[in-house]
């Protein structure tokens, strides 16, 4: 029956192709929404590991999460260095890292944080970061630039660089003090690889004499190795990264902290928070899907349709058919062979598509977006769904096999 | 006997009714079924085929009693005892010459057996036809419509059917070719195991057939 229906849709090209072209783009887009969804989950999962809780202000946990972990949108609020000393000084809280957030350079954030933060910090399980050349800031001028940042820019150790006021592009340049790259982190596939980092001395440092966002005083008036040490120490904080003594302890120190009454601060668990984040994206998700399984519809639909057109043509072809002992179910099993074909080659050829085009953007996505999609053939998962679209396609072909049938059992040898 | 045919008749469903002569058909005889259009000659042939059913009388074809058998033993019965060729030798447009002769396997595995080598089968008997490899090879549209006829009866005769059926097969045709085509036709015939009845409103072709049966009264 293969190779009848290989010869019949050969003789019905044109429009066949057209409908394999129609199949192949609704199924890649599925796939490709899928993949995009999965690496940006992904993308998200594996940014933050090893930290117990995020200390910030009282506010929204995916809000904190989103400008702290992800690096997109603004800090609404900052809480006060003492109070993070107070909460650190928790026995059960093992270690502490605070950010300081605000500057930017090029459109790249700038992190102020301590040395510990590369030791801590982990992404992807619990792998730690590592420096691809140099090594951490020590120094008031000195900086940790994340690798798409050295890879866009062209910075490399010893580059000098100044940090602009803010995130905005239109932000004053903090002139008057020049940092300097110390070290490059090798990359990551996580927001990381778009930061840099400097430390909170060195950050509280180029504000000093800034009032109400613009520079009253130049540091260059000022001897800055006459500025005391604590003076530089900064009077907020953004948030702060925390582990924990042990994790069984986790909820009670949240508890705790948001109880806290000297200052209006929270602790969220990261990944109640990203799963607080996929529960409102899910919702968009749901909706996209929803339309691509609409589009695949009317691609069957499509499909169907054109076979039974094209059942008024080929009569005589199944009257042919029929005299030489073909039985109805014979004819049938040619129309199911031909839309299976259809489906199979329009499946194959989506799966080539997405690869190829995952295979040509990967580094523009990543680039532009941080999401790093993998190159794969298909999952398993795919693999049903598509197995599914199939199915679905011979089920509705079974209207025409069934037109066949019917047809051919009432149907004479007329020359 | 590979036929045999008795008081046979069918009711179209506006009360038409045909009754059918009985048909005794031996290995090697050739019998020419003859008469006016309307008269029924593609219904007898329908019935002969088993594609329509048999509502009355019996039919038995190599053994086989068609009123003895399901729809689906008809239609292997068919496939594997008869081999038809058509007024307009209907063959498969999109597919070659070939490919259209070898169809007839295709649904039958008693003529697939009978075949040892299907290539050299095709050829043997396309060669006996005065049809080239090169003609094999072409798609219907390209041929002539002798070229299409002979491709149509290698179609029939493949696997050696028992009854091969020819309805008008030759009303495309002058009279000196429709002669060398019944006499090809004989030819390729195995007499010990074949046997061909032609249905056919063209009464000049009598001399032609062993018998011939008048067909068309209708009541």
């Amino acid at each position: 029956m293969i190779s009848l229906a290989l010869a019949s849709i050969r003789a019905r090209l044109f429009p066949i192709l057209l409908v394999i072209l129609a199949l192949t783009s609704s199924m890649a887009l599925l796939l490709a929404v899928d993949r995009i969804k999965v690496a940006t989950q992904n993308g998200f999962n594996q940014s933050l590991s090893g930290v117990d809780l995020v200390l910030g202000p009282r506010g929204s946990g995916i809000e904190l999460m989103l400008y702290t972990v992800f690096h997109l949108g603004k800090p609404t609020n900052n809480i006060t260095a003492e109070t993070f000393n107070d909460i650190a000084q928790d026995p059960r809280i093992e270690w502490a890292v605070p950010v300081a957030l605000g500057d930017s350079h090029r459109g790249y954030r700038v992190i102020s944080t301590t040395d510990e933060y590369f030791e801590r910090i982990k992404f992807a399980g619990d792998q730690t970061l590592q420096f691809l050349e140099g090594v951490a800031f020590k120094e008031l001028n000195e900086v940790v630039i994340g690798s798409a940042v050295a890879d866009a820019l062209g910075y490399t150790v010893g580059t000098s660089m100044f940090v602009t006021h803010g995130s905005g592009a239109l932000g004053e340049l903090h002139d008057d003090f020049a940092f300097q790259v110390t070290g490059v982190l090798a990359p990551t596939g996580t927001p990381t690889d778009q930061a840099i980092f400097v430390s909170l001395e060195g950050y509280e440092l180029i504000h000093l004499g800034w009032t109400n966002g613009s520079q009253a005083i130049s540091l260059e008036s000022l001897d800055i190795l006459k500025i005391p040490k604590e003076r530089l120490y900064p009077q907020t904080i953004t948030a702060a990264y925390l582990g924990l003594s042990s994790r069984l302890g986790l909820f009670q120190v949240a508890r705790s902290i948001n109880e806290y009454s000297e200052e209006a601060v929270s602790a969220i668990i990261p990944g109640v928070a990203l799963t607080e984040l996929w529960s409102i994206v899910g919702s968009v998700d749901s909706a996209f899907k929803l339309l691509n399984w609409l589009i695949i519809g009317i691609g069957i639909i499509a499909m169907v349709t054109m076979t039974m057109t094209a059942l008024e043509s080929r009569t005589r072809e199944m009257t042919i058919l029929r005299t030489l002992g073909a039985t109805p179910l014979h004819l049938s099993s040619i129309i199911l062979a031909e839309i299976t074909l259809i489906s199979g080659i329009s499946v194959v050829l989506a799966v080539g598509l997405v690869r190829l085009l995952t295979w040509v953007s990967i580094d523009l996505m990543s680039e532009w977006t941080g999401i790093r999609i993998e190159l794969i053939w298909i999952t398993v998962n795919e693999l049903l769904i598509l197995g599914l679209i199939v199915l679905a396609g011979l089920i509705a072909s079974l209207i025409p096999a069934g037109m066949v049938y019917q047809r051919s059992l009432h149907q004479g040898f007329s020359s | 006997m590979i036929l045999e045919t008795r008081q046979l008749t069918y009711q179209y469903s506006s009360g038409k009714t045909l009754y059918f002569p009985d048909v005794q058909l031996r290995a090697g005889e050739k019998i020419l079924i003859i008469g006016p259009s309307g008269s029924g000659k593609s219904t007898f042939l329908n019935l002969l085929s088993g594609v329509l059913p048999n509502q009355d009388g019996s039919i038995i074809l190599n053994g086989h009693n068609y009123e003895a058998q399901t729809r689906q033993q008809l239609d292997q019965l068919r496939a594997d005892h008869i081999g038809i060729i058509f007024q307009s030798f209907n063959l498969i447009p999109y597919l070659s010459g070939f490919e259209n002769a070898k169809l007839s396997l295709r649904f039958s595995e008693e003529r697939r057996t009978n075949v040892s080598d299907i290539s050299a089968s095709i050829t043997q008997l396309a060669e006996g036809l005065g049809l080239t490899s090169e003609i094999l090879a072409k798609q219907p549209e390209a041929m002539s419509i002798g070229q299409q006829q002979r491709i149509a009866v290698i179609r029939a005769l493949l696997g050696k059917p028992a009854l091969i059926l020819a309805d008008e097969p030759t009303s495309a045709l002058d009279p000196v070719a429709t002669e060398q085509f019944m006499t090809e036709l004989t030819r390729s015939i195995d007499p010990s195991e074949q046997a061909v009845i032609v249905v056919s409103h063209n009464p000049t072709l009598t001399p032609l057939f062993d018998r011939v049966v008048q067909i068309g009264e209708a009541a």
